[in-house]
């Protein structure tokens, strides 16, 4: 099913412009492949942090207010990401580099949703400047930074391991 | 110069960097600059939403302790920055792309530091951030991205299009 997809894919004109036909289409997409990768893993990030017990004065619900735009961020990557697929399907279709990408951003997103689907998200919510967080919640914040560190390195990593460009 | 360079390019690390096909050599070193990058830049874009305004109710003062976290992030961008220079010395030193992105950089830097001054001065509650404040954190916000943009390029039209690393 994947591999019909991306022969569709292939056929597109979106996947035409990634692979040169626009010249200018490809290194855009990658200036704001890491500008949202720095807006997700920075804001993730500090989150993270915070649960983690650096930068306790911030207190934590005022401070999930700017997790909207780490979520901005993930939806730049996923969009600029799909041109990306777009321009070349196969290259990725067939790599396990890519699908180790694909595999680390799913469990970062189950995380996600343990963390709000427990019931710890609510819980974090009420930790003031200065309180520490549940336990369950360090590991949550340590396998985050672990996981999204692990999608970067992963994605630097298609054209060294994966043979993409 | 063109000969300093040139043996800069031609110097042993140089040719590990670029040439070994080690994993630790141009695909670690680029991962560091990546990892590095998202660090310095991400959690400057954090403080500079807040001072934009987002999330009001999260108190700056404590964000001061962000900063020896994001020099962290600056100076593994740097060191490896420096081995990605060698390896390409001449090309890149020449380039206007590559000057025009450590020169994004400087600026950046100049606007993290005062930033981070604004911070720690008092403020009433509820009260914005100063004028200049915004302004800071606007331009540090277009100049991370300015900065960006310049590497990213540097890699597809500049002379990093000839450093290939391992294939």
């Amino acid at each position: 099913m994947m591999h019909s997809l991306s022969v569709w894919l292939h056929g597109t004109s979106l996947s035409w412009a990634a692979r040169g036909g626009l010249p200018w289409l490809w290194p855009l997409c990658e200036t704001l492949h890491f500008v949202g990768m720095a807006m997700l893993i920075g804001i993730i990030g500090l989150f993270d942090l915070r649960m983690l017990g650096f930068v306790k004065g911030l207190p934590l619900r005022p401070l999930q207010r700017l997790l909207p735009w780490g979520v901005a961020g993930f939806v730049i990557n996923l969009v600029t990401g799909g041109v990306f697929y777009a321009g070349d399907p196969l290259q990725y279709l067939e790599n396990n580099v890519f699908w180790l990408k694909m595999g680390f951003i799913a469990l970062a997103g189950v995380n996600v949703l343990l963390f709000y689907a427990t019931g710890l998200g609510r819980r974090v919510d009420e930790v003031g400047a200065g309180g520490d967080v549940p336990v369950a919640a360090r590991a949550v914040a340590i396998a985050s930074l672990v996981l999204w560190f692990g999608v970067m390195y992963w994605g630097r990593m298609l054209p060294f391991l994966g043979g993409a460009f | 110069m063109m000969d300093v360079l040139r043996a800069i390019e031609a110097s042993g690390v140089s040719v590990w960097v670029r040439e070994s096909g080690s994993i630790w050599s141009y695909p670690t070193i680029i991962f560091f600059h990546s990892a590095g990058l998202a660090i310095i830049v991400g959690l400057s874009t954090a403080i500079d939403l807040r001072v934009l305004g987002v999330a009001r109710g999260l108190p700056v003062a404590p964000m001061d302790r962000l900063f020896p976290i994001m020099w962290v992030g600056f100076w593994v961008n740097a060191i490896s920055g420096l081995f990605l220079t060698m390896a390409d010395a001449p090309a890149m030193l020449t380039s206007r792309l590559f000057l025009f992105k450590i020169a994004m950089i400087g600026l950046a830097l100049i606007t993290m530091t005062s930033l981070r001054r604004a911070l720690r001065l008092p403020l009433a509650h509820g009260e914005g951030m100063p004028l200049a404040a915004r302004a800071m954190a606007m331009a540090s916000l277009l100049l991370w991205t300015a900065a960006i943009a310049a590497g990213r390029l540097t890699a597809y039209f500049g002379p990093g299009a000839e450093v290939k690393g391992i294939q």
